[in-house]
């Protein structure tokens, strides 16, 4: 299992007219934890987004290892590269069992292996949208967990332990500070915070402090 | 029950009866797309659609059905775009049906192509089909399996979430593409061959019903096509039987049918209570070990 430096180069993403990441600089070593702090509505979502493809860069770039994603194949790529644990976890317009989204992280064994450590393993035959908010959490970063097994070699979570119980919260973090791979972590979790090697701050679409 | 023996000697009541069992056995599928795409007005869309193509096969010379057809594709692949955008395609769909509606009607009255014409070659008849339209459904079904079963689970990623899919290396742009294309053409080629109203009973109300009791994409397709078998055979049988028109019958027997299924409580089919300890999320204090990334 390899991990890889995430490097992201004046990123720049706009809604229509507004700027919701505005020239944003920022380094992460292979390995590193790092805890992505900041107001509400100051553009966390929407950088790490920006460099899974799944919104627009308007300017800038984002490398993953040494590649800068342009073509529609090599951002197929970073999305195997970097697992990702949504911050919105949808539950779908239509049906979908938590075993098909355990096994869609691309390692079927090692998802359903965390989807038992995080207690949600006898949940495997029900649809999506019939867990409560904290299940479909872990099941999402059990899912996370199957696509690092599966060779990813960094992770974005947003906000994961926002749903969870205490004891919930403590696990993950504990998890996530243990994973062999680069992990880029929002949270508003001071605990989560303290278990990552460095905390960067946003406000306004700026990286403040880190 | 004589007389149902002897109408089934017919050949024109063959054709039909087995029309309709090889749409029973693929429309539903391409209905439970419909529905997992909220796009019901593609059916209208398509139907417009087709009678522009088939207008423009009049004019120039062409084959109609073919030119019906292949607007069909043609249309299936241009509102596939506008699946990036979160429910960007339902509307898309509405829009092309105002224009595809707006498209026919204009082109028949500058063409002077009789019109009557041009809307029979849409209106098939499940009685009046041809031992070429039953090879032509056959490709149909065969292609809607296919692509259901060489990408069931990529299809139930994207009909759940476009995000998900890609971030699970679906190409969810060629997918959508050949979903929409697929399903334009089937219901396309179903409205020429069965009848625009036979098409709804065929496709939308078995997804309807197999929607309202399945939990997954694979339950959903296995019942929407016992759904569908139920009612066109139901549907055929009564109507031989009262000697009325196939097509508002078996309407009315597949509405029947699912109107019943909305009769099952909501969730009764979806949480089927485990008894496993696991499923009680309170005993998580096993932490995950190592052994998990070492894969
Ligand atoms: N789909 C959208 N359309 C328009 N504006 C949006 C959209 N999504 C986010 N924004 C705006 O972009 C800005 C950044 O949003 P983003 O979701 O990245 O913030 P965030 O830092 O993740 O906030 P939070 O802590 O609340 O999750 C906000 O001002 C938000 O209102
Ligand atoms: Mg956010």
């Amino acid at each position: 299992m390899s991990s890889a430096a995430i490097h992201f180069d004046r990123v720049t993403c706009r809604y229509g007219r507004r700027t919701a990441v505005d020239s944003v600089v920022l380094d992460v070593g292979a390995g590193e934890h790092l805890a992505l702090t900041g107001t509400n509505g100051s553009g966390k979502s929407t950088l790490l987004r920006a460099a899974l493809g799944l919104h627009p860069l308007a300017g800038g770039s984002v490398t993953v290892g040494s590649v800068a994603a342009r073509t529609r194949a090599q951002w197929a790529a970073r999305r195997r590269q970097v697992a990702w644990v949504p911050q919105r976890l949808s539950p779908g317009r239509f049906p979908l069992l938590v075993d098909e989204l355990l096994d869609s992280g691309g390692h079927p064994p090692a998802a359903r292996e965390a989807a038992a450590g995080l207690g949600v393993a006898g949940l495997g035959s029900r649809p999506l949208h019939t867990l409560s908010g904290g299940q479909l959490q872990r099941v999402f970063l059990s899912r996370a967990f199957g696509a690092v097994a599966a060779g990813a070699q960094a992770l974005f979570a947003d906000e994961p332990t926002a749903a969870l119980d205490f004891a919930g919260q403590e696990q993950v973090a504990r998890l996530l500070t243990r994973l062999p791979v680069t992990v880029v972590v929002v949270s508003h979790d001071r605990a989560m915070a303290r278990s990552c090697d460095r905390v960067a701050e946003m406000a306004a679409g700026q990286l403040r402090v880190i | 029950m004589y007389r149902l023996v002897d109408l089934l000697a017919l050949p024109a009541v063959q054709r039909g009866a087995a029309g309709l069992l090889i749409a029973a056995v693929a429309l539903p599928i391409a209905g439970v797309f419909i529905i997992g795409l909220d796009i019901i007005a593609v059916r209208f869309a398509v139907m417009h659609v087709a009678l522009l193509g088939i207008t423009v096969g009049l004019l120039t010379g062409a084959d109609p059905t073919l030119c019906g057809l292949t607007a069909c594709a043609l249309a299936g692949a241009g509102v596939a775009p506008f699946a990036r955008r979160p429910s960007g395609l339902p509307g898309a769909m509405g829009l092309l049906m105002t224009f595809a509606i707006a498209g026919a009607l204009l082109v028949l009255s500058l063409s002077g192509v009789n019109a009557t014409g041009a809307f029979e070659l849409l209106w098939g008849s499940i009685l009046a089909v041809r031992g070429v339209d039953l090879v032509v459904l056959g490709v149909l079904a065969v292609a809607v399996h296919l692509l259901y079963r060489r990408h069931r689970r990529q299809l139930a990623l994207l009909l759940f979430d476009r995000e998900l899919a890609l971030c699970s290396g679906v190409p969810a742009d060629a997918l959508m593409l050949a979903l929409l294309v697929v399903v334009a053409v089937a219901i396309g080629a179903a409205i020429r061959l069965t009848g625009a109203l036979l098409v709804d009973a065929l496709t939308i109300l078995p997804a309807l019903g197999a929607r309202a009791l399945g939990r997954s994409l694979r339950s959903m397709v296995i019942w929407s096509v016992v759904l569908g078998l139920l009612g066109s055979t139901v549907g055929f049988t009564v109507a031989l039987l009262v000697d009325q028109p196939p097509g508002p019958v078996l309407v009315l027997v597949a509405g029947a049918l699912t109107l019943l299924t909305y009769l099952i409580p909501e969730g009764a089919t979806d949480a089927r209570p485990s008894r496993r300890r696991a499923d009680r999320p309170g005993d998580d204090a096993v932490p995950v070990d190592d052994r998990v990334w070492q894969h």
